[in-house]
C-alpha cells in the first residue's frame, strides 16, 4: 500500500509517494530540474549537484540535491530561484569546460543558461557521473567497473586494469554514458574546443514556461529522467 | 611463504566485508605494498567484489600498489612545516635521488613520500625515514643523511662479496 | 589486577594507589610523546634508568614517562618533584648529572634550565614558565600526572570516578541536560552543541546505537588530539563511556588516523586494561550498563575526518561522504543512531560530570564555553600546545604565550582552523577565540590549529598551498569540489606565476561562493575559506601579483630573482656545493654569481649561506 505525503514545489501542492525523492516527484509532475547523474531505477548519489533546490525550513533555505532528498509531509521546495539558477549555471559551466566533447554536456550547459565559458577548455572523456558504475553494480551485479583513485586521480576502471571475466556484455554502461554522442558538428580536437550553444532553438518553449518539462530535444540528448524513465531500463 | 602470511592475516575474517581496511593494513605492513594476488584472495575470502578491494586500496594513502624502496624518505608538508620551508627539503630529495614522490630509485634503495602532516608540528620541518623522525631538518642535513645511507649500503655490498 | 565490581571498589583502589604514590617522595617526570621522541627522549629515558640502577636509587625515585606536555620545541623535557624543577633540551649525557646532582643532592643544574626568550632570564620551576602560566591547562596538566601505559596512574588521580558517579547516581537525561547547560560545543571543528547532539541521538529509536571518537585529526599543523590520546587515553575513554551511557549505546569505536602509531598503541592498551578491570565490557562496575570499545585505524585520508566518511571507513569502504539530509545521530554507522565526537570533546566530559555544568560554563564567552587546546606553531618564539579559556584574544596567544616574532621579522597573519579555516591579519588580533566571532570574521576555531605567519609568507601562496592540499584530499565524487577546487587552484597558480588578470579575481570569488554553497560535504563547503579570507584581508597582495607583477613577500618563484650580494659574499663556496641545479659559479675566495637562467629559485642556497649574502628581489 503506497502512502502519500503532500509537498510544495514552486508553489504547487503535489501528492508524492513516501520514499520517493523530490527530483523523482518533480519530473513525474512535469517540473524540469536539470540533472545528470540521476537515472531512474539506479541509486542516487548526488554527485553532479545540478539538481540542487532550496529546501525551506523555519524560514531558512538550505541548498541540497533533490535526488537525495526524500519527500516529507509539508516540505517546501523552490527549484528555480535566482540563486539556484546562478549556482546551476556555474556548475554546468565547470562541466562543459571540463568535457565539451559531449552533446549531452553541451545541451545541459545551454539548458542551464551558460552563454560563455570563463575557464580554459579541457578535453576529458569522462565526467565521473557514475552512471556506468552504478548500472554495472546494481542492474546485473557484475561489478566489472568501478571508481578507482581519489580526487583528481579518480577515474573509472576495470578491476586491476585488466579485462576480467566479470563483464556480462549487457552494454548498459555504453548506453547510459553521456559522453558517447559527440556534438552535432563532430568531435572537438584538443585546443579547438568551444561552447556549442546551437540547441538554444530547442529551448524556445521552455523559456516561456521555464520550469515545466517540454519534452525538449535537450532532455532526449542527455537522457534526462523523463526520457530515461520511458526506456524501461529495469 | 607469501601465501602463509596472507593466510594468517585472513584467518577468522572470512565473509566479513567490513574488515577490508584492517586486512589491507596488515597486508601493507607485512609485504610493504598490496600485491595483486593478495587483492584477488582478499576478494574471494572476504566476499567483496574485486573492484571494491582495488577501489579501497587505491583510495587510501596508507596502501601502496607498488613496492617501496628499502629506505622511505618521508617529507612532511603540513602547514607549520610548509611555513618553515618544507619545499626546500622536497627539492633536495627529488634532486639528490633523481625520482619524484611515489617513485623508487633504480637500485631499489630509496623512495620519497610527501605526506600531509606527521603531527610533530612544533619541530618542523620534518623529514622521516622509516618511522624515525628528524626534526628542524635542513637541505644540508638531508643531503648528509642520504649520502650516509648510500655509503653504508655500498660498504655492506662490498663486505658481502668476498671476491672482487 | 582484580576486577572492580562496584563504585566503592574503584574508590578504595584509587585511595590505595594515591597512598602508594606518596610513599616515594622523589619523582622524575620525562615526556615520552612523539615530539620529544623525535628529539631523542628515549635515549634520555634509557640513560636515566641505567643511572638510577647503577646508583641504586631506583626504589627512591619514581620515573614517570608521560605523554606530551605541549612544549615540544624545548624537548626533551623533564620535571623533578619535589621542587618542581624544569629541565629542557636534555641529552643522554645529562643523565648522570640529573640523578647525582638534582635527585640525590637537590642541586639545580643551571645549564639545563629554560631561558625565557622574551626576558632572557633562566627559569627554575615549571610553574614559573610564562608559556605555561599564561594558559589554563585543565586537560593538558593531567598529561604530566599519568603514564599513558598505566591505568593505575589514572585511577590514582581520581580517574573513572566521573563514570562511576554517572552510572551510579545520574540518569541519562540528567547527564544530557548537564552537558547542554555547560554549553560544550564540538572541539573537532564543527562547533556543534554537544548536548543537543546527544539528545537527538537518545531520542532516535533503535535497538543498537554507537559512539565514535574521531581521532582522525587531519588538519596539518594540528596535533592536540594526538597529545590527548597518546598522553591520557583513559580520559578520552571515560568521556566516551559516559556518553554511551547517556545516549544508550553499547558499542564504541576510537578511529585513529594511520599516521599516529603511538596513539593507536596507547589507545588499544588502555582498552585492554580497562576491560580487565571491569571498567569496560559487560556490567561496568557491577551495574547493568554494558559497553565495549574497539580501536580502528584510518587508511590515510583527510576526508575521513568528516563524520559520514569516517563511518564509511569503519564499515570497510572508501571514505566518501554521503549527503546529510538525515543526520548521523539518527542514521549513522551501519545506519544506526551514532554519536560522533572529537577526542577533545570527549576529554572534557568527565570534569563536567564531576565539577558540574556551571563550573564549565563559568569560563569562556557567551557562545563558547570552557577551554580549548590550540596548536600554536609557525614563526614565533614559543611553539607548542596551548590550552586557554575561550574568549582569550589572538594577540594574547601570539605575543604573550607565543613570545612574539622569531627572526626579527614582522608578524603578518595567523591562520586558524586548518584548511577549512582562514587567515586573519594582525589588525584583527584583538578578536577572541570564539566559535561565532571567528566565523563572522571569515575564519574559524576549527580543531585548534593556529599557524603564525610573518612577512616571509606570501598570502597568495598560502591560498595556493591549501587549495593544493584540498585537491589532493578531495574524494572526487562531487563536481563543485573536484572541478571547483581544481579551477580555483588554476586561477591562483596563474596569479602566482604572473599571468593573472583582475577579472580572474572576480571569477575566483564567484567560483569560491559556488563551491561553498553546492558542495556535498564539509570538505568542499569550507574549501574556499582560505581563498575567501585572503581575498578579503590581503587583496593588495593579489593585486600586486597581477598589476605590478611582484610578489611582496618574495616567495612566488616566477616573480622573484635570486642574486648574490658582492659586498657580503666571502667566496666560501657553500652555495655552489649546495645548489642542486648547478646554477652558481665562482672560484674560491672570489665573489660567486648566480646564473638566473639556470636558477630554479628553490631557496636552498639562501638557507645555507652563513653570511646572508644571498638576496631575493
Amino acid at each position: 500500500m503506497l502512502h502519500y505525503v503532500t509537498i510544495n514545489i514552486d508553489g504547487a501542492d503535489i501528492k508524492a509517494p513516501k520514499g520517493s525523492s523530490v527530483l523523482e516527484v518533480a519530473i513525474e509532475y512535469g517540473i524540469c530540474i536539470p540533472h545528470l547523474c540521476h537515472v531512474p531505477g539506479l541509486s542516487d548519489i548526488g554527485a553532479c549537484r545540478l539538481c540542487i533546490v532550496e529546501n525551506v525550513t523555519n524560514g531558512r533555505a538550505a541548498v541540497t540535491t533533490s535526488c537525495t532528498l526524500k519527500v516529507q509531509e509539508g516540505m517546501t521546495i523552490r527549484s528555480n530561484t535566482d540563486r539556484i539558477k546562478r549556482l546551476r549555471h556555474n556548475i554546468a559551466e565547470l562541466l562543459v569546460a571540463q568535457a565539451p566533447n559531449s552533446r549531452a554536456i553541451q545541451d545541459i550547459a545551454v539548458r542551464c543558461g551558460v552563454k560563455k565559458v570563463r575557464y580554459p577548455f579541457r578535453n576529458d572523456n569522462c565526467v565521473l557521473c557514475g552512471r556506468c558504475v552504478r548500472a554495472c553494480a546494481e542492474l546485473w551485479h557484475a561489478n566489472a567497473l568501478g571508481f578507482v583513485g581519489r580526487g583528481k586521480e579518480r577515474h573509472v576502471e576495470r578491476p586491476l586494469n585488466m579485462r576480467e571475466e566479470f563483464c556480462k556484455g549487457c552494454d548498459y554502461c555504453i548506453q547510459l554514458c553521456p559522453m558517447t554522442i559527440t556534438p552535432c558538428d563532430g568531435p572537438m580536437k584538443t585546443g579547438e574546443e568551444y561552447l556549442c550553444g546551437k540547441c538554444e532553438s530547442q529551448l524556445m518553449i521552455t523559456e516561456e514556461v521555464p520550469d515545466s518539462c517540454a519534452w525538449c530535444r535537450l532532455g532526449e540528448g542527455f537522457n534526462c529522467g523523463r526520457y530515461a524513465g520511458l526506456k524501461a531500463v529495469r | 611463504m607469501k601465501s602463509l602470511q596472507l593466510e594468517s592475516i585472513l584467518k577468522g575474517r572470512s565473509s566479513q566485508p567490513h574488515q577490508l581496511i584492517e586486512v589491507l593494513q596488515d597486508v601493507q605492513e607485512n609485504y610493504g605494498y598490496i600485491p595483486e594476488e593478495a587483492m584477488r584472495e582478499i576478494s574471494k575470502r572476504l566476499g567483496v567484489p574485486l573492484i571494491e578491494v582495488y577501489r579501497v586500496a587505491s583510495f587510501y594513502k596508507a596502501f601502496k600498489l607498488k613496492p617501496s624502496g628499502k629506505y622511505v624518505v618521508t617529507i612532511c608538508n603540513g602547514t607549520a612545516c610548509h611555513v618553515r620551508g618544507a619545499n626546500l627539503l622536497l627539492d633536495q630529495a627529488v634532486s639528490q635521488l633523481g625520482i619524484n614522490p611515489g617513485e623508487v630509485t633504480d637500485d631499489g634503495l630509496f623512495s620519497i613520500e610527501h605526506v600531509n602532516c606527521l603531527g610533530a608540528c612544533a619541530l618542523g620541518p620534518i623529514a622521516s625515514e622509516n618511522g624515525n623522525l628528524g626534526h628542524h631538518m635542513t637541505p644540508a642535513k638531508l643531503r648528509k643523511f642520504i649520502d650516509s645511507i648510500r655509503l653504508k649500503e655500498r660498504e655492506e655490498v662490498q663486505n658481502a662479496s668476498p671476491q672482487h | 589486577m582484580p576486577r572492580l565490581n562496584t563504585k566503592e571498589d574503584l574508590e578504595i583502589m584509587g585511595k590505595q594507589l594515591l597512598f602508594d604514590r606518596g610513599k616515594v617522595n622523589k619523582t622524575l617526570i620525562i615526556c615520552g610523546g612523539t615530539g620529544c621522541k623525535a628529539s631523542r627522549s628515549q635515549e634520555v629515558i634509557d640513560a636515566i634508568n641505567q643511572e638510577l640502577l647503577m646508583q641504586e636509587m631506583d626504589s627512591e625515585v619514581h620515573l614517570r614517562v608521560t605523554g606530551c606536555h605541549g612544549f615540544c620545541e624545548q624537548g626533551p623535557i623533564a620535571v623533578i618533584e619535589p621542587g618542581n624543577i624544569f629541565y629542557c633540551h636534555i641529552t643522554a649525557d645529562d643523565a648522570r648529572d640529573i640523578v647525582t646532582k638534582t635527585l640525590k643532592n637537590g642541586e639545580v643544574i643551571d645549564r639545563l634550565l629554560y631561558t625565557d626568550p622574551v626576558s632572557g632570564k633562566k627559569i627554575r620551576t615549571e610553574s614559573e614558565i610564562p608559556f605555561y602560566q599564561a594558559q589554563d591547562r585543565q586537560l593538558l596538566f593531567q598529561n604530566r600526572e599519568v603514564n599513558p601505559r598505566s591505568i593505575e596512574d589514572y585511577i590514582a588521580i581520581g580517574g573513572f570516578s566521573a563514570l562511576a558517579k554517572a552510572i551510579d547516581s545520574l540518569a541519562p537525561e540528567e547527564i544530557i541536560r548537564s552537558i547542554k547547560t555547560s554549553g560544550l560545543r564540538g572541539r573537532g571543528g564543527g562547533g556543534f552543541a554537544t548536548g543537543r547532539k546527544w539528545d537527538e541521538c537518545r531520542e532516535a529509536p533503535s535497538d543498537e546505537k554507537y559512539v565514535i571518537c574521531n581521532a582522525d585529526e587531519g588538519d596539518p599543523g594540528a596535533y592536540m588530539d594526538r597529545c590527548l590520546l597518546e598522553g591520557n587515553p583513559y580520559l578520552v575513554l571515560e568521556g566516551m563511556l559516559i556518553g554511551a551511557y547517556a545516549v544508550g549505546a553499547t558499542k564504541g569505536y576510537i578511529y585513529v588516523r594511520n599516521e599516529y602509531p603511538l596513539a593507536v598503541k596507547h589507545a588499544r592498551n588502555a582498552v585492554q586494561q580497562a576491560r580487565k578491570l571491569g571498567i569496560l565490557g559487560e556490567d561496568i562496575l557491577g551495574s547493568s550498563f554494558s559497553c565495549d570499545v574497539e580501536v580502528a585505524r584510518g587508511g590515510g585520508a583527510f576526508v575521513c575526518g568528516e563524520s559520514t566518511a569516517l563511518m564509511a571507513s569503519l564499515e570497510g569502504k572508501v571514505g566518501e561522504p554521503r549527503p546529510k539530509d538525515v543526520h548521523t545521530v539518527v542514521d549513522g554507522l551501519w545506519h544506526k543512531p551514532t554519536t560522533l565526537n572529537n577526542v577533545e570533546t570527549w576529554a572534557n566530559i568527565p570534569s563536567i560530570i564531576l565539577n558540574g555544568a556551571n563550573w564549565f560554563a563559568s569560563k569562556g564567552t557567551k557562545g563558547s564555553k570552557g577551554t580549548k587546546i590550540l596548536a600554536l606553531t609557525g614563526r614565533i618564539k614559543n611553539t607548542g600546545l596551548v590550552e586557554v579559556a575561550m574568549g582569550t584574544t589572538i594577540r594574547h596567544i601570539v605575543f604573550d604565550i607565543g613570545g612574539g616574532a622569531t627572526n626579527g621579522k614582522a608578524i603578518k597573519a595567523v591562520q586558524t582552523g586548518g584548511p577549512s579555516g582562514g587567515c586573519l591579519p594582525i589588525d584583527k588580533f584583538d578578536l577572541p577565540v570564539d566559535f561565532d566571532v571567528l566565523y563572522e570574521a571569515g575564519s574559524m576555531v576549527g580543531s585548534g590549529g593556529m599557524v603564525v605567519m610573518d612577512e616571509s609568507s606570501c598570502m597568495v601562496d598560502v591560498a595556493k598551498y591549501f587549495l593544493t592540499f584540498l585537491q589532493d584530499e578531495s574524494c572526487g565524487k562531487c563536481v563543485p569540489c573536484r572541478l571547483g577546487i581544481d579551477r580555483m587552484l588554476e586561477i591562483v597558480t596563474d596569479i602566482t606565476e604572473g599571468r593573472g588578470t583582475l577579472e580572474q579575481l572576480d571569477l575566483l570569488e564567484e567560483l569560491a561562493d559556488t563551491v561553498t554553497q553546492t558542495a556535498l560535504c564539509g570538505l568542499g563547503k569550507t574549501a574556499a575559506n582560505p581563498v575567501l579570507s585572503t581575498l578579503r584581508y590581503f587583496r593588495d597582495e593579489y593585486k600586486a601579483h597581477i598589476t605590478d607583477n611582484k610578489c611582496p613577500a618574495g616567495v612566488c618563484k616566477a616573480l622573484i630573482e635570486y642574486s648574490i650580494d658582492p659586498e657580503k659574499c666571502t667566496g666560501c663556496g657553500t652555495c655552489k656545493r649546495a645548489c642542486i641545479h648547478s646554477a652558481i659559479s665562482g672560484e674560491k675566495k672570489e665573489v660567486h654569481v648566480i646564473n638566473t637562467e639556470l636558477c630554479q629559485k628553490c631557496g636552498i642556497c639562501m638557507s645555507e649561506c652563513k653570511f646572508e649574502a644571498i638576496q631575493v628581489s
